[in-house]
């Protein structure tokens, strides 16, 4: 995983707008055939990470993407990276088929075939203008535009946002089947940690513009535990150094990094946080200390 | 290249207008012809009135789809690196592989080139529409001098070399326009105005003088004085009967002129500010 050469490699990258800083020199590494959660709160700086990545910003420190400066040659990076961003952003006056045509009159890599495919799945016609469009349809149709390019790095925002949970699970299904393979990098953000939890090789959490935790999350189960803990032990727990804990249904449930699971047994059940519990747990702690 | 002609073809979906408004002009024009009142007066007036009377016609037409175009670039100029950042769909052609001067450039070429194009075949379609209907309407005379294969082609170059010298000299507006367009997050109309106005007004009320104001009103009206030889009227009231369109173009003088190459320079900046605007701004 880290011998090839990483797809994005971010070093000090820090962007201020005006007085606020957005991205405070956030280091980071992507590998490719990846799929790697950016997870944080809003404001964290998620998005402005993201723009960075895609050439859509000015930026402080080092970026690296496919080889490439992102904000120098966007056009170059955008032949072998694609991305939809937080919002269906199709413009109202597009018709389907124009919209299809557009990008495959534009883009050496859009396999229109493949768009086609995607879109004969829905019930949405060629012939319809975007505005027409339901929300989730929008969506669908960017994403067909999207999964049909091929793409090195697949950025994705808050891809599934107005989205109903039928349409959600489609979606993600057929991100995980029909598209990603060992080619293929995918870089996304939600605010619903539970629901890419199960097909995220790697997190990035991100809070006030830092990188709090860059961990893949086979790691996750080596490196971090939980203990829950009946209240007479909670004090001889605590001497293991939990890097943070929360009251749960009477008992403590204290959260370890890098601790002795054979001394953590004594205490009480040993369990692996779950990314969006180990997410709350690494950025409540990192902001209390 | 390919790519750029996709960039020109998605203008013409968005702005249906481009071609909506210029037949709809014509349309009304022919109209008119077909119900308005034929002047038979005209029959019996000599061969050279009638020629100047076609000469004016002509020119009247043109002028007509001439105004309507500069108001409509004005909107599309002023609208067409801002309206995607408010509906947000930049990103989605940000996520193409387009640079930013192409995309620029895309607009630049459709209000320099396609629009007055356009507009141009637009009125010819309608001139040759209205003559066709009031020579049968009016059966002989004012008709017939207007198919005058030589008046037509007058119109043609006349049209085209206006086209040609309306580009350099009206570069610095259109340049300006872009500037504002995509810098603009909110009343573009007023940000295109305002700054100007404040120039004029400054001036008057710090100097006294209105070298602003003219230097404005110059470069917006006066681009046909340094086109042209002097107008058309002059020769007509002194008994000249035939006002020789081919008389009129000067692109000696106008291509020698300081003016039309300062505006030239100054616009290229701003188009090239439109640029850079454009790779940094993603919203409005």
């Amino acid at each position: 995983m880290t011998s090839s050469s990483p797809l994005i490699e971010a070093r000090g990258l820090s962007k201020r707008y005006g007085s606020f800083v957005a991205l405070d020199r956030a280091d980071f590494v992507v590998q490719p055939g990846r799929i790697v959660g950016l997870i944080g709160p809003n404001g964290a700086g998620k998005t402005t990470a993201l723009r960075a990545v895609l050439g859509l910003t000015t930026y402080e420190g080092e970026l690296n993407v496919l080889g490439r400066e992102p904000f120098a040659e966007r056009a170059l990076l955008m032949q072998e990276a694609s991305f939809i961003a937080d919002v269906a952003v199709l413009p109202e006056w597009l018709r389907v088929q124009q919209a299809i045509d557009f990008v495959a009159g534009v883009h050496p890599r859009f396999r229109r075939e493949r768009a086609a495919a995607l879109l004969a799945k829905t019930d949405i016609g060629a012939r319809r203008r975007i505005g027409q469009l339901s929300k989730g349809m929008k969506t669908m149709v960017h994403l067909a535009l999207t999964m049909a390019i091929d793409a090195r790095l697949l950025v994705l925002d808050e891809p599934t946002l107005g989205l109903d949970i039928i349409a959600r699970r489609g979606f993600y299904d057929a991100l995980v089947n029909d598209y990603m393979d060992e080619t293929r990098t995918i870089v996304i953000t939600t605010h619903q940690v539970e629901e890419v939890e199960n097909l995220l090789t790697d997190v990035l959490f991100i809070d006030k513009g830092r990188i709090v935790l860059d961990c893949s999350v086979e790691d996750i189960g080596a490196r971090y535990a939980t203990v829950e803990v009946a209240d007479d032990r909670v004090a001889a727990a605590r001497e293991q150094r939990p890097f943070y804990e929360r009251r749960a249904l009477g008992k403590t449930l204290l959260y370890f990094e890098g601790a002795d699971r054979d001394k953590l047994k004594g205490l009480g059940e040993v369990g692996v946080p779950s990314v969006a519990d180990l997410f709350v747990a690494k950025v409540s702690a990192e902001r209390a200390a | 290249m390919n790519k750029f002609i996709w960039l020109v073809r998605r203008e013409f979906w968005e702005n249906k207008a481009i071609w909506v408004m210029p037949a709809c002009i014509g349309g009304l024009m022919v109209v008119g012809s077909l119900f308005g009142k034929v002047e038979i007066a005209m029959l019996h007036a000599s061969d050279q009135q009638t020629e100047v009377a076609g000469v004016l016609f002509l020119l009247a037409i043109g002028g007509v789809f001439w105004v309507a175009m500069s108001i409509y670039s004005v909107w599309y100029l002023l609208d067409c690196l801002y309206a995607d950042r408010k509906d947000r769909s930049v990103l989605f052609f940000k996520s193409l592989p387009l640079t930013d001067s192409e995309t620029v450039f895309s607009k630049l070429f459709v209000a320099l080139i396609a629009l007055p194009l356009v507009y141009f075949a637009a009125a010819d379609i309608s001139a040759l529409l209205m003559t066709f209907v009031i020579s049968v309407r009016a059966r002989l005379g004012f008709g017939i001098i207007l198919w005058r294969p030589e008046l037509w082609l007058q119109e043609q170059v006349l049209w085209l070399y206006v086209i040609a010298t309306g580009i350099l000299w009206y570069l610095p507006v259109v340049g300006w326009l872009l500037l504002v367009s995509a810098w603009a997050k909110r009343a573009v109309i007023l940000q295109a105005i305002l700054p100007p106005l404040a120039i004029m007004l400054a001036e008057r009320l710090f100097l006294g003088t209105h070298a602003a104001a003219l230097l404005f009103r110059d470069r917006l009206l006066g681009g046909g004085y340094v086109a042209l030889h002097h107008p058309i009227n002059w020769s007509l009231q002194k008994g000249e009967m035939t006002p020789g369109v081919w008389r009129l173009p000067d692109p000696v003088g106008f291509l020698s002129s300081a003016d039309v190459w300062i505006g030239v320079a100054l616009g290229a900046a701003c188009i090239a500010g439109a640029v850079q605007l454009r790779k940094r701004r993603t919203d409005a």
